[in-house]
This record gives C-alpha cells, sequence and structure tokens, in this order.
C-alpha cells in the first residue's frame, strides 16, 4: 500500500465521517433548558417561603332528636360549654355551672387552668367529645382560637403524647 | 528453534498503511476533545423536579396574603387545610372567593347591609353571595357524583371581635354552610 493510497483512504472515510455528521441533526435544547431552570428556582422560592397554615374544625349548631334508647340506663349527656368572658373561663353542663376560672394576674386567660379543668371532666365522660363555645361579643379571634386549642386536645406528661379532649366543638347560637 | 522472519518492502508497506488506517479510524470515532455535553439526562431530571414542583405548588389549597389588614392567629392545630370555599374577614373588608361582599368598620359590619338592623346577625349581601356559590357547588357535587357537603374556610383577622364572626357565620349558615375550617398558622408553642 502506497503512501498516495493510504491518503486516499484516510480522505475518503474523512469524508464519510462528516457526511454522518451532518446528517444528525440535534435540537438546540439550551433556551429550553433556560427556561425550565428560572422556573425551577421561581418554584423552589415560594415553597420556601409558605407559611405553614392549618385549620381548626367547628360547626355550627344542630338540632338533632333525642335518642329513642333505655335512657335510665345510659349516662346523662354532659353539654358542655365553655365561655369566654371579661373576667375568665366559664364552665358549665348538665350537672350545673362550675367555678370560673379568672384571669390570670397578667391579664392574659389561664389556658393551662381550663385544660387541666377539661382532663378532669374528660376522665369523667370519656365518651363525650362534643363541646360548645361561646364568648363575649368583644373576644377577638385569637383568644377564640386559643380556647378553642386548649378544648381540643392536651398533652399526657406521662405517655408523652397528645390526646383528645373535646374536638368536636360547636359555636353557640348566641353569644352573650 | 529460532525462524528467520524476513519480510519483504511491500508487505511492510502494506502494514504500515493499515496500521495508518486504522489509528485514524479510531482517532475519527473518539475525539479526545468533547465539542457537546449531552445534557438529554439533565434535561429529563429537570423537566421531572419541575412537574413535581409544580403539583406540590398547586396542591398547596389556600393561599393567603398576610398583610396589615390579615394577620392569621396562631394555634396548635395538625389539620392541614382543604379545599373549601374561602370567606376572607380582615380589618376592612368581607370577601367571598376573593371578591368584596360589605365593608368592614372598627370591628362591624355596615348595619344598612344587615336584614334585622344593627342587632341583627343577618347580612344579606353575603347570604346572597354564599347561596350562589352554594347553588354552583351543588350543581357541581350533582354532576359529580358527590356529596355537597357545605364547608367553608373561614380566613379571619387575629383581632376580629367574637360578635362580627359570629354574624358572619350565621348568614353562613342561612347559605346553607354549616362547618367551617379556621385557616390559622401553625405553631409549636
Amino acid at each position: 500500500m502506497t503512501k498516495r493510497q493510504v491518503r486516499a483512504r484516510m480522505r475518503r472515510m474523512r469524508e464519510h465521517f462528516e457526511e454522518a455528521e451532518e446528517e444528525t441533526v440535534e435540537i438546540n435544547l439550551v433556551p429550553y433548558m433556560d427556561i425550565v431552570t428560572n422556573i425551577i428556582i421561581f418554584l423552589l422560592a415560594s415553597v420556601v417561603n409558605q407559611v405553614p397554615l392549618g385549620t381548626v374544625n367547628v360547626s355550627s349548631p344542630t338540632f338533632g332528636a333525642g335518642g329513642g334508647g333505655d335512657g335510665a340506663q345510659e349516662k346523662p349527656a354532659l353539654n358542655l360549654t365553655v365561655t369566654v368572658g371579661g373576667t375568665g373561663f366559664t364552665l358549665a353542663g348538665s350537672g350545673g355551672v362550675m367555678p370560673p376560672i379568672p384571669r390570670l394576674p397578667t391579664g392574659d386567660y389561664d389556658y393551662n387552668a381550663l385544660t387541666a379543668k377539661l382532663t378532669e371532666i374528660k376522665k369523667e365522660f370519656s365518651e363525650e367529645t362534643k363541646a360548645t363555645f361561646n364568648a363575649d361579643a368583644v373576644t377577638p379571634y385569637d383568644t377564640v382560637v386559643k380556647t378553642l386549642d386548649a378544648m381540643r386536645y392536651y398533652k399526657d406528661e406521662k405517655e408523652q403524647r397528645e390526646k383528645e379532649l373535646f374536638p368536636d366543638v360547636v359555636f353557640a347560637a348566641g353569644i352573650l | 528453534m529460532a525462524t528467520d522472519r524476513t519480510v519483504s518492502p511491500e508487505v511492510a508497506a502494506r502494514l504500515a498503511g493499515k496500521k495508518a488506517i486504522r489509528s485514524y479510524a479510531r482517532k475519527l470515532a473518539d475525539p479526545e476533545d468533547i465539542k457537546d455535553l449531552n445534557i438529554t439526562p439533565m434535561m429529563d431530571m429537570m423537566t421531572i423536579i419541575l412537574v413535581f414542583l409544580l403539583k406540590s405548588f398547586t396542591s398547596s389549597a389556600t393561599l393567603v396574603n398576610m398583610d396589615n389588614n390579615l394577620s392569621l392567629p396562631p394555634s396548635l392545630t395538625r389539620l392541614a387545610p382543604k379545599q373549601a370555599v374561602p370567606v376572607t374577614i380582615t380589618k376592612r373588608v368581607l370577601l367571598v372567593e376573593g371578591e368584596a361582599v360589605a365593608s368592614i368598620n372598627n370591628g362591624r359590619i355596615d348595619p344598612q347591609l344587615k336584614r334585622d338592623g344593627d342587632n341583627g346577625y343577618y347580612i344579606s349581601p353575603l347570604v346572597e353571595m354564599l347561596s350562589k356559590v352554594a347553588r354552583r357547588e351543588k350543581k357541581i357535587a350533582e354532576v359529580t357524583g358527590q356529596k355537597f357537603d357545605g364547608e367553608l374556610t373561614i380566613i379571619a383577622d387575629k383581632n376580629t371581635p367574637y360578635r362580627l364572626l359570629t354574624e358572619i357565620l350565621y348568614s353562613c349558615g342561612q347559605a346553607e354552610y354549616a362547618n367551617y375550617r379556621l385557616l390559622v398558622l401553625k405553631s409549636r408553642e
């Protein structure tokens, strides 16, 4: 094989390779990548900045017919009502009105005392989950939500977990 | 036993030529310089991330713009928000699905907008608006074969007085909405 033959063969190979390269058309993905990267950064930023939101479920009062069972053997209904007044919390049930829970010297409502009192009641009426909520006309929504928190769950120190108190809260039909 | 292998000049030239062609072919097939980076796998990955992020972004049920007129109260609740008709109570205005229904002044609705005057609970424009929404929701529920659950998301400012809240909830009840989800900020303490 002479040098000329080798050079000719190499030239043919190069031409063939270049033709093959020209035939494959590649889509230019760079602009698409730019867009996608921008969107991802924007979405990531908005996900990170999202405020953690939750909900507290309440319902308006409903009136149902009384149970038709053997009422004498059942435990009397609790009909627990928690009222937020200007001086503090008032708890009432079928048995009567309990001593009020006054405000703390700082002026704040004593949510811990309310939870403690409701925990005592829950021990007596472990099946009961309903409670009615009522408040003064001027009670701010913030206080309403905090009271609902105190009414719904408590933290069991022994078992280190939250337990239900009265999670089915119904707003009273009227206000004070 | 050693053999004396003598190669003729012609054969040697042919072998040398073939060797040169082979090495040239290898060079063409595997260029040392990388001309184009293959970004297709990266594009695949990014598209998947984009779809995932878009989905998580749209599935967050409620987006609230908090400002001076609307700051949510903190709560220990762990319940996540669900899709429901939003009723927003700011310091200045009452909105249903982002549309202003009545103005609020010092925590009170204009008595003229109430059916029974200043002491009344029935806020006429709110009931009208929610009745329309309820009709629409019922139609959707009918078509999709679901049950109309009458749920509202209440997004209220933390200083809203209980009286106003009760008036609004009463009016919502008149439009067949009896279950409320109070939107709050999740807090640990």
